[in-house]
């Protein structure tokens, strides 16, 4: 020991200058950081399936890229066979917006690590530039543009071949220019959402775009006129028209536009015109990247991004507690006593305040109810009110159900408080499927006031039968949903947590679609029963008989659970507390 | 002398308003081991990521070893190493693979890294642990490791953050030396840690840090004296040359704190 002690100071600190040998190092360092980061992550619990599912996505995602860029290559090469360049844009157009739309549902290419991480090394800017820029740029989005943008100058080459250098050249532009745009945007989207706050509004920005799509899907979507345009749509149509042939002029000056018109330049013999445009193009991709940059230096720069620091401002000041405040609730129960209501009141507050805090949830909720608004103002003539009320309530269970099968995952570390403490398990569980119960009994409440005011109550019979059902469907829910609980965990990270998405593993997601099928299967079936012998006093009774099995199965699941918890203590702890 | 680290007007003020560290000025001799305290929450962790370029001071200027940390990054950040707050540990690699990366890293070559890698390993008591993720190491481990990712580059100044936080005792004596040993040798060391009795015995100047604002500065005997100014002889009448670290840290912040005698605030633990 004393002799390696000795190597160690024996290091010699001398500082020769800073080679470009030693800056390759460090690129060829993180690239097998990178390398090892993915080739441990198959040692841990799950990785080789997730491999095997990543193996099986990029075929399924080259066939779905594939075909639209020999689309857009076709079309290129036939607009410019037929001389229909004002066309060209519109492919233009496609790419730059469907290479956005593949960031926000892909993702950005991640490195497996915060990049930030890189700061502390001695990196110089231009380094950590390079860095951040080569190891981005495999990211679904610009594998999408750079294809199409290569697809459409084979095509635009294979129909006119005397303008290969020029279709080729501007379109590698646009596809930089294209790559630097998604880039920026993201970044900078990331910048802005770093506090929690700001990740709120994005996602009710996000909430309400989706409602008004799907708003507008309702309201104008021409099939549901029989594929002919009613006079008050094909107004509209004229006046969008209108509107894009105003705006044309300006959209001209933007990457789109240049390409289209470098293309024509390149057409029509007007190399200067063609340069002209192309620069254009390259200065916009200049731009789009300094302004990449900007934010990129002051990453590197150092710069706080969590909601850490905002805490801290808003703590109020230090405030004495008076010993009256502590004493007081711990006196007047004894301490000992530690009865089933009290932990199922303690674990119902803290969902509660869990449920108020998570915005992701609470739109996960709502969104249903929405649509049931919308649906039943569109189609409350055509079905009948009884109908439309089961159909409802089962859709809004659909947004309910699913947070039975991850009731852990936002315990995280918190869940060895549950280990430690005198509480039984069941008695946990029983909280938060009373939290899942008063989601279930609020959604279908609204719902029956939503179809009420806009058409008519359904029938008594009908009502209850439905909540009977509804009740079954909970209770096997939280029976199956409990379980899944304990079995696959799934850590979910409150500060990344946006949309409702990822709240459940892959298969728990599918167990509990499979179960609201089968749910849906047996109430349609009691209902077809009902009808066909002309029997409508089938329906509750069934329904009823359902909920109490329901019950005795969920009863049953609880008795097993503490059992169960101390059989996964180690997969749950594994999967949970660790980072 | 040029200092091994100085920091002037250096402020960081966040998103919200809130200012960390407000206008602190800071002077460390090369070779001296500097001990940075102060309570939870008073701006120490932010400072040393601001003397180590991990966070953009809103106003003022740090210089490492003379060279200025924004005109000169990579010159400063070969000089120094660092055992960041969170030991910023890459979790899906193994502890040897992290020693090498972070070595080439700093430029090291790679026979040098390597045996680098080995030794440090040895040293810190893991080299039993080499199939282990870091993910699966213990806090104690992190930390060992961490410390040893600092030093593979042989620093001239060391930053320390809470290093010896859950490492066991034997370790801790073992690194102990080892930072003494490259004190001696003139590597200078900033350390921060809640353990006094570590500090007093190793650092042979130290700052106090209490709401953003540094309340002491100097050896450990200016602090004792600066103490004993402001405090009378106590009833028996004897003068305060003993204090302890722990007495001149809660005499110089603790009556601010909000903290009061346990026993008188909690009756019913009693």
């Amino acid at each position: 020991m004393a002799e390696v002690e000795h190597n160690i100071h024996r290091w010699v600190g001398d500082q020769k200058p800073w080679t470009q040998e030693q800056t390759r190092a460090q690129f060829r360092a993180i690239a097998n950081l990178r390398w090892y980061i993915f080739r441990n992550g198959l040692r841990r619990k799950g990785g080789m399936s997730e491999l095997i599912g990543t193996i099986l996505l990029i075929p399924l995602f080259l066939a779905i890229i594939i075909g639209p860029a020999l689309g857009v290559g076709f079309l290129a090469g036939m607009f410019v066979h037929k001389g229909h360049f004002q066309y060209i844009v519109l492919l233009l157009w496609a790419i730059f917006l469907l290479a956005q739309l593949t960031s926000i549902q892909l993702g950005q290419a991640g490195t497996t690590f915060d990049p930030t991480q890189l700061i502390r090394f001695p990196l110089n800017f231009r380094g950590y530039a390079a860095i951040r820029v080569f190891f981005g740029l495999l990211s679904p989005a610009n594998a999408v543009s750079t294809l199409m943008s290569l697809t459409m100058a084979i095509g635009i080459t294979v129909a006119e071949p005397r303008i290969w250098f020029y279709a080729f050249l501007t379109m590698g532009v646009f596809a930089i220019a294209n790559i630097f745009f998604t880039r920026m945007l993201f970044i900078w989207v990331d910048r802005w959402l770093s506090t929690r706050r700001a990740r709120e509004v994005f996602t009710a920005l996000i909430f309400t775009f989706g409602m008004a799509a799907q708003y507008l899907n309702f309201t104008f979507n021409l099939n549901r006129h029989h594929g002919h345009l009613t006079p008050v749509n094909a107004a509209r149509l004229a006046a969008a028209t209108r509107f894009y042939h105003h705006s044309e002029p300006y959209l001209a000056l933007l990457p789109p536009g240049l390409t289209s018109n470098s293309i024509l330049a390149a057409h029509s013999g007007q190399p200067a015109t063609f340069a002209a445009e192309v620069l254009g193009v390259l200065a916009f991709a200049v731009l789009f990247f300094v302004i990449f940059a900007t934010r990129l230096y002051k990453e590197f720069r150092g710069e706080n991004l969590s909601d850490v620091a905002n805490a801290v401002a808003k703590t109020p000041a230090r405030r004495h507690v008076t010993t009256a405040a502590i004493v007081a609730p711990v006196s007047s129960a004894s301490p000992l006593h530690f009865s089933a209501p009290s932990t199922v009141a303690a674990v119902l507050g803290k969902e509660f305040l869990t449920l108020r805090r998570n915005t992701g949830i609470f739109y996960a909720l709502v969104a249903p109810l929405i649509m049931v608004v919308f649906f039943a103002n569109l189609k409350a003539g055509h079905l009948g009110t009884d109908l439309l009320f089961a159909s409802a309530v089962a859709y809004t269970l659909m947004g309910v159900a699913p947070l039975c099968y991850n009731s852990l995952g936002l315990e995280a570390a918190g869940i060895q408080f549950f280990f430690l403490a005198p509480v039984r398990m069941r008695d946990v569980f029983i909280a938060k499927n009373l939290m899942n119960i008063g989601l279930a009994v609020v959604e279908i409440v609204a719902v029956f006031c939503a179809i009420t005011v806009i058409g008519r109550p359904p029938s008594a019979l009908v009502a209850v039968s439905v909540v009977l059902w509804a009740a079954f469907t909970m209770f096997i829910s939280m029976a199956v949903g409990n379980h899944r609980s304990v079995t696959a965990p799934k850590k979910v990270d409150i500060a990344k947590m946006g949309m409702a998405k990822n709240q459940t593993g892959q298969l728990s997601a599918f167990i509990s679609i499979g179960v609201m099928l089968v749910a849906a299967g047996v109430g349609a079936g009691i209902y077809a029963a009902a009808h066909f012998w002309d029997k409508p006093w089938i329906m509750p009774l069934a329904a009823l008989v359902l909920a109490i099995i329901g019950f005795f199965a969920y009863d049953r699941s609880l008795r097993t659970l503490d059992q169960l918890l101390a059989d996964h203590r180690d997969t749950l702890s594994e999967t949970l507390c660790k980072a | 002398m040029t200092p091994a680290i100085a920091a002037q007007s250096l402020t960081r003020t966040f998103d919200g308003g809130f200012t960390a560290v407000d206008h602190i000025d800071l002077a460390v001799e090369p070779g001296q081991f500097f001990g940075f305290l102060g309570p939870n929450g008073a701006g120490k962790s932010t400072t040393i990521k601001m003397l180590t370029g991990l966070l953009a001071p809103t106003a003022g200027t740090v210089s490492i070893l003379g060279e200025d940390l924004v005109a000169n990054p990579v010159e400063v950040k070969r000089n120094i190493g660092v055992v960041p707050e969170g030991m910023a540990l890459f979790g899906r690699l193994t502890a040897s693979e992290y020693l090498n990366f972070v070595g080439r890293m700093y430029g090291l070559d790679k026979p040098t890294t390597q045996q680098r890698a080995e030794e440090l390993l040895e040293f810190m008591g893991l080299a039993n642990e080499q199939k282990k993720l870091i993910t699966d190491f213990s806090h104690g481990m992190g930390k060992k490791l961490a410390l040893a990712a600092a030093v593979i580059h042989n620093p001239r100044v060391l930053f320390l953050d809470e290093p010896f936080e859950g490492v066991d005792a034997i370790a801790a004596g073992t690194l102990k030396a080892m930072l003494q040993g490259m004190i001696a040798r003139g590597v200078t060391i900033f350390l921060t840690s809640h353990v006094l009795e570590i500090v007093e015995r190793l650092c042979t100047h130290i700052a106090i840090i209490h709401r953003g604002h540094i309340v002491a500065n100097g050896s450990l005997d200016e602090l004792r004296a600066g103490v004993q100014a402001r405090l009378a002889p106590d009833a028996s009448g004897q003068s305060h040359s003993k204090l302890t670290l722990e007495e001149i840290f809660l005499a110089t912040v603790g009556s601010e704190t909000g903290i009061t005698n346990p026993e008188q605030e909690l009756s019913w633990l009693k």
